[in-house]
């Protein structure tokens, strides 16, 4: 039995699980706006509905877990240490949650005020952690591409999180922008230029790590974050100054590196040394088939005018990208992360004492199971739902709540799992110090 | 770096977290006061550097050409 104490400087166990645990409630207020407003969610990418869906998983949802995995991550991956996490992590947790509400709140009601709010509450949280973050690379340097990707998703935050400031306060025509070139471009950062690259960056070190598979190969682990960024930048700048056809050239050249990544995985992943997959290794194969299939759909629609004339498609490749992509691969880490800390989190407290319980343990296989299931069916039924609205809205809806709510249940359930065991080792020896 | 310097040598370079972690810190608990560890590892252990400043141990770590971290483990001399 081990005595010896693994760590000290990483995150305390609440730093990131409050957005781990939050992530799943703005799933399910999601869930309830989508019961709420009906069929006419769908009736284009453009409704305020729509939209406030999508900023409550974007934003609410992604963010969230995104910024979580990051605090936690940093120590393990780069040994670059935020100082005083937890309160790095209680002040950005409550501005991102506070401002995607407002966010929501905005697109449904069209108050400039609350815009202007949430622009204010989620840009002051995303740059409080940036500095954080930043300062804490800062000193490291990029010895593998993790490390590259992480700090190159940080600058892909920062300019959709500008961009998405800057159109919430000109909603209103005040500053003469043009909006919906504005918004291409903000989507354009927020998918590719930090939720692709910061995915990527993290399935460099936990596809061979947790899935056991061979390593990505160097050439891409090298060159994938700065080709993404690189092409992003030139296209913003090509879209602006209204050069169509170099524009379309280069956001095509960025969906196909961004098919690559997904393909490779995917490729990965069939040389995986386990022999029966488990959840993460199905969220993570689901989110790259749907990442394929969105970016397949999207260059389908660029290269035949019959299809990109159908209303369809931006919500199916949005429906594809995010709640198949982001949302599966997310919360497929969730199911290695949550355990792997409250694992390590026990083993620490309890310095040999006793052995921290198995980490397989922590939340049922039976209860990933269920909720994976759920969280198919939830995907399956929001891409019917964008082709025949009347028909799937209500069944989509319920089965996204039911998803997240057996998320929030696994996680609140690996808390409490963390909790009992803590007790346990505490009353083993009183006089040592408890863990926040 | 050659793995005959070391008394121990501990492959973990197939093995799923948190497993590699788990195993150096057991051999590390039967370490003998002269005695060296070596661990394989697929990437550099941040985690496990503070853990052996934490406990009194040293070590040198060393890059493969095949992507192996190997990381030579012994107790501090006071």
């Amino acid at each position: 039995m081990q005595a010896l104490l693994s760590f000290d400087q990483a995150p305390p166990f609440a730093a990131p699980l409050r957005f781990f645990i939050t992530a799943p409630l703005f799933a399910i207020l999601g869930a309830l706006l989508l019961l709420w407003t009906g069929p006419d969610l769908f009736a284009s990418r453009w409704t305020g509905s729509a939209l406030a869906l999508t900023h409550l998983i974007t934003v609410g949802f992604m963010l969230q877990v995104m910024l979580g995995a990051m605090l936690q991550i940093l120590p393990v991956v780069a040994g670059a240490n935020i100082s005083r996490p937890l309160l790095i992590a209680t002040l950005v947790h409550l501005a991102i949650a506070i401002g995607a509400l407002l966010l929501a709140a905005g697109f449904l009601s069209y108050q400039p005020l609350a815009f202007r709010l949430a622009a204010l509450a989620i840009g002051s949280g995303v740059a409080l952690f940036i500095v954080a973050a930043g300062h804490a690379l800062w000193s490291v340097s990029s010895t593998n591409p993790t490390i590259r990707g992480l700090k190159l998703a940080l600058i892909g935050l920062s300019v959709t999180v500008c961009l998405g400031m800057l159109l919430a306060i000109s909603l209103d025509g005040s500053l003469q922008l043009p909006l919906m070139q504005l918004t291409s471009i903000h989507l354009g950062w927020g998918f590719f230029g930090w939720s692709v690259v910061l995915v990527a960056a993290v399935a460099f070190v936990v596809v061979p790590m947790f899935q056991m598979t061979p390593a990505y190969p160097e050439w891409f682990g090298r060159y994938f974050s700065w080709s993404v960024l690189t092409l992003l930048s030139l296209w913003s700048i090509a879209d602006t100054a209204g050069w169509q056809w170099p524009a379309t050239v280069l956001v095509g050249a960025a969906v196909l590196t961004v098919a690559i990544f997904a393909a490779l995985t995917l490729r990965l992943q069939s040389r995986s040394k386990r022999a029966r997959f488990d959840a993460t290794q199905h969220y993570w194969r689901l989110a790259m088939l749907c990442t394929l299939t969105a970016c397949a759909l999207w260059l389908a629609a660029r290269s035949v005018p019959a299809l990109a004339e159908r209303p369809e498609w931006p919500l199916l490749c949005g429906v594809l990208a995010l709640f198949g992509g982001f949302m599966s691969v997310m919360i497929g880490m969730l199911y290695k992360v949550v355990p792997f800390l409250v694992w390590s989190h026990l083993q620490n407290l309890a310095r040999g004492r006793m052995m921290a319980p198995n980490m397989n343990k922590v939340i049922a296989g039976q209860q990933v199971d269920r909720q994976m299931y759920a969280h198919f069916a939830a995907l399956v039924l929001l891409l019917a739902a964008t082709i025949w609205p009347i028909l799937f809205t209500y069944p989509a809806g319920l089965a996204l709540l039911l998803a997240n709510a057996w998320l929030l249940r696994n996680l609140l359930g690996a808390l409490s799992f963390y909790r009992h065991h803590r007790l346990k080792i505490a009353a083993l020896a009183p006089a040592v110090a408890m863990e926040r | 770096m050659t793995q005959d310097k070391a008394d121990i040598v501990l492959d973990a370079r197939g093995l799923e977290p948190p497993e590699p972690m788990v195993l150096t810190m057991e051999a590390l608990d039967r370490l003998g006061q002269s005695e060296k560890l070596l661990v394989l590892l697929p990437r550099e252990p941040y985690p496990l550097y503070r853990a052996l400043e934490l406990n009194g141990f040293s070590w040198q770590t060393e890059f493969q050409s095949d992507g192996t971290v190997e990381v030579l483990i012994r107790h501090q001399t006071r």
